[in-house]
């Protein structure tokens, strides 16, 4: 019994001695919803941190209404702060914030356009070293200032963070985390891309700040620097390359009718064939991919074969121009491999792959591509002929 | 050397407390034997029941002149059936004279049980356990007459052990009755039921029962050797014999099953264990145990074992919650921020915004709200008892949220793990692990995860380490006995259950013939 007592003594300390040293209360906590890096004119970096204010959103509690009639209010605050990098700058907002900063559940970083051209490895290096914030948080570039899409009060969602985060997991553009951006600069591309974000003004009758930021297209890095964007339409061309592809609407002319058909890309199997003859390098891009018809502007009815293969050329067509839009871009403008072209040939020819690696982004801009897609419909909704259109009208083949 | 000069003061402290042990047993129960005197015997008994006023003597003429005295104790005696069968025969009879009279009177008393007395000793005894004692003149001897009756509660529903499909009746407090419907249950001869006496005072009669052929013998002996060992003064309830004979005194955790069900009982000694009826407390034990008969409720039995199977996974999951949930808040709280998803901590934190305490402060006080609500609900009058339910509903689950002295998900998380102990069948189980829910905060609040984690280290390994009679605790998951995990982790149909477990059952491992999975095809001629 004594040695037991005794046991528990020895254990008791070590637990209040040892123990509690990281200890932090929630209440302590600032906690970061979102983050934007941007360089200043003097080549100092400005850190903005969208702080969650727990006030805002507490309903019980002796204040019960107040707190519910501060509903429509602000459930974040922004604090920005300038110094040489962010850890500076951190340490200098942190006497402006009466919390302890929390990266934890930080799962926005937005850079600005300019930092990005500047090049963001310095930064990522405090992502990366620091051990709070996630590797799985998104990055993004922002066009103009990024404090602008933290101070943002979305009328849907909580905060702009997650707004942001939101539609990235819609997939409406890219989706990149931290570690993507990691492997992408570190690995045998060299290139990344991020998601291009900018403010969707208020509509009207809604207030100055609520506008919200949205994803207009992509940032294309090569090495940590931005060198070009590209259009949303070209973006999805990439998201075709690189199997990110998911539920997006295409419409496409069928030949020979008036109207559009509206398509949804149900699955899509992605083949990337590297290729190397006579030392010629060649890219094949085989995909195979089915659609839904969510929507049928034109006359046909899609039960008969013939006109289903009009339309079937038509999305066809369209996903091929699209994919060729975006090789255009990346491998003549911005020669980026964010294709993801360069594991490709390191997986099959790692010698040849070797010879080339220092004049990468050369060998890849001179490279041919050969897109091959193959467009099937397979599903066509609750009707077959075109909704509302009299029998009479109905095109048959 | 003080811990020396303490061990000689306490030495001959305890030689004395033998001593005294000792004459006290001999003052009450003196080992004299019955002398002819006729005067001499009654007198020797007075003075060991003088001033016991339920104790009657009654003087009377045997067959019109043979001085003889009855003596019995009111209450515990039945007097219709003496004044019938012995008083009206042997005072109205005047039978001639016969060489011996103790062959007269054992041939002619109508009653089943009588014995011959020759000590004062014995005599005792059976006067206390409400058996008369009639003496008369001229022998050495008295008879011991079976006419033992006192009130006993009838056979309830057993409160302690509800359940929906199955028997109704539970032991109850007389020991006849209890070894009574074990003997209803199980008819054969081979159930044996071994009686001895425990308790200087009280004289508790305890009664190990066990099958012949199933049991170990080893078994057997162990615990009649360890029950021989107890010498206390009373034994009031099974707890007293349990806590005497367990083989870790210090755990938390029962290592002998009480039950009051004869059915759970039985299918225990259908297992190769052993019963201990106790006088006077409708629980009994069984020994050998081991961890998982601890959560397995009689009912697994008596439902599809589809149904069992799930309702026992439920338990398992509900275990885990009821002794790690509250700490698992606790230390994400404190220590892991990151580990929850963003929407919870933002709602969880909106809500502790008002809260004056720190995260394992506020767990503690709470549990231990809860847990003297409880106490409270048992120990009161029912009368009483919706008033603290009401009050603590009230007081806990309204006020102090909205006063902001709590946080509403830390009422729910209380809330989940209280209806989570009480999910265990067994209410000392439930008991155990939420007095091991506290520790573990504690390690929570001051180690966060890794605490937790060394709690359930510590935890596991004494329940590794822990035996019952010799029975690993935690069998057959460690040491793994793959197929008896039929019975253990989920519960297989009736007929897949052929063998009884290897650590009680070996001797005689086959339950019943296998193959009996019921089938159409297999149907009679």
């Amino acid at each position: 019994m004594k040695n037991i007592f005794r046991m528990l003594c020895i254990f008791g300390s070590i637990l209040l001695l040892s123990g509690c040293w990281d200890r932090v209360e929630i209440n302590d906590l600032a906690i970061v919803t979102a983050a934007a890096i941007d360089i200043k004119d003097d080549d100092q970096i400005e850190l903005s941190l969208q702080v969650f204010i727990p006030k805002a959103l507490s309903v019980g509690g002796g204040q019960g209404g107040s707190g519910q009639g501060g509903g429509g209010g602000a459930t974040t605050l922004v604090r920005s702060q300038r110094g040489s990098n962010i850890s500076d700058a951190l340490s200098k907002l942190q006497s402006k914030i009466p919390r302890k900063v929390f990266w934890g559940q930080c799962k926005v970083f937005i850079f600005g356009e300019k930092l990005a051209k500047q090049g963001i490895q310095e930064q990522m290096d405090f992502l990366l070293r620091h051990p709070q914030p996630r590797e799985r948080a998104y990055l993004y570039v922002s066009k103009g200032n990024p404090k602008a899409a933290l101070e943002s009060i979305p009328p849907l969602e909580r905060y702009s963070g997650e707004v942001i985060r939101e539609l990235s997991d819609l997939h409406i553009g890219m989706q990149v985390t931290i570690q993507d951006v990691q492997e992408g600069l570190i690995g045998v591309a060299q290139a990344g891309a991020l998601p291009l974000i900018k403010i969707l003004p208020p509509a009207k009758g809604e207030e100055k700040l609520q506008g919200i930021p949205y994803i207009v297209g992509t940032a294309v890095f090569k090495k940590d620097k931005m060198v070009g964007t590209m259009s949303e339409k070209a973006t999805r061309g990439i998201l075709w390359l690189r199997n990110e592809m998911e539920a997006y609407t295409v419409s496409v002319k069928p030949e020979g009718v008036k109207g559009d058909v509206s398509l949804n890309p149900v699955s899509a199997r992605v083949k990337l064939i590297p290729q190397i003859r006579n030392d010629k390098w060649k890219m094949l891009v085989n995909i195979n991919t089915e659609g839904a018809v969510i929507q049928n502007g034109t006359n046909l009815a899609l039960t008969s074969p013939k006109s289903l293969q009009t339309v079937e050329k038509a999305y066809q067509e369209d996903i091929q121009k699209r994919i060729e839009l975006a090789i255009q871009q990346a491998q003549h403008e911005m020669k980026a491999d964010i294709v993801k072209f360069g594991k490709e040939f390191y997986r099959k020819y790692p010698k040849e792959w070797k010879e080339v690696e220092d004049r990468w982004a050369e060998v890849f801009s001179e490279m041919e591509v050969e897109v091959n897609v193959e467009a099937h419909i397979r599903r066509q909704g609750y009707i077959n002929k075109p909704g509302g259109l009299p029998e009479k009208e109905v095109k048959k083949q | 050397m003080i811990r020396n000069i303490n061990k000689l003061l306490r030495k001959p402290k305890q030689k004395n407390n033998d001593i005294q042990a000792e004459q006290e047993q001999q003052d009450v129960t003196p080992v004299d034997f019955l002398s002819k005197h006729f005067d001499h015997n009654v007198e020797a008994l007075r003075l060991v029941y003088d001033r016991c006023s339920d104790v009657v003597f009654r003087p009377f003429l045997l067959f019109g002149k043979t001085r003889a005295t009855i003596i019995y104790i009111e209450g515990i005696t039945n007097v219709e059936g003496m004044e019938e069968f012995v008083l009206s025969p042997l005072i109205k009879e005047t039978a001639s004279e016969t060489p011996s009279l103790n062959e007269f009177l054992e041939n002619k008393l109508p009653i089943s049980k009588v014995k011959r007395m020759y000590t004062i000793a014995e005599c005792i005894e059976s006067i206390s356990s409400g058996n008369p004692i009639l003496l008369y003149e001229r022998e050495s001897d008295g008879f011991s007459l079976g006419l033992a009756k006192w009130e006993k509660r009838a056979i309830e529903e057993p409160t302690a052990e509800a359940g929906i499909r199955g028997p109704r009746e539970g032991f109850n407090e007389s020991l006849e009755t209890s070894m009574s419907q074990l003997r209803r249950i199980i008819k054969s001869p081979a159930l044996k039921i071994q009686s001895m006496k425990i308790g200087r005072y009280t004289q508790t009669t305890v009664a190990i029962a066990y099958i012949d052929g199933i049991a170990d013998q080893t078994l057997i002996e162990e615990i009649t050797n360890r029950l021989k060992r107890i010498e206390i003064d009373g034994i009031l309830e099974s707890e007293y014999i349990e806590e005497m004979i367990e083989d870790n005194p210090y755990s938390p955790f029962p290592q002998i099953l009480s039950t009051e069900r004869p059915d759970t009982a039985c299918a225990n000694l259908l297992e190769g264990r052993a019963v201990i009826l106790i006088e006077g407390t409708p629980f009994v034990l069984v020994a050998p145990i081991c961890f998982f008969s601890l959560i397995q409720a009689p009912e697994d039995y008596y439902q599809r074992f589809i149904v069992s199977t799930f309702i026992r996974w439920l338990r398992y999951a509900f275990l885990g919650i009821s002794l790690l949930l509250p700490s698992l808040y606790v230390a994400i709280l404190t220590f892991h921020h990151e580990a929850v998803p963003t929407a919870l901590l933002l709602s969880v934190s909106a809500s502790r915004e008002t809260v004056p305490f720190p995260a394992i402060v506020e767990a503690l006080l709470m549990e231990i709200m809860f847990e003297a609500l409880r106490e409270a609900g048992v120990r009161l009058p029912k009368q009483v008892g919706s008033a603290v339910s009401i009050v603590g509903a009230l007081v806990i689950g309204q006020a102090a949220v909205q006063a902001g002295l709590v946080s509403a998900p830390m009422v729910i998380v209380v809330a989940i793990t209280g209806i989570a102990s009480f999910m265990l069948p067994r209410y000392i189980t439930g008991i155990a692990i939420r007095m091991l829910r506290f520790p573990i905060i504690l390690l929570a609040g001051t180690l966060g995860l890794l605490g937790i984690m060394m709690g359930i280290i510590a935890i596991v390994i004494h329940l590794c380490s822990l035996r019952s009679f010799g029975v690993p605790y935690l069998a057959p998951l460690a040491p793994l006995k793959g197929s008896e995990l039929k019975d253990a982790l989920w519960r297989s149909p009736i007929w897949k259950m052929d063998k009884r477990p290897h650590f009680t059952g070996d001797f005689n491992s086959t339950r019943q013939s296998p193959n009996q999975a019921p089938n159409p095809k297999k149907g009679g001629d």
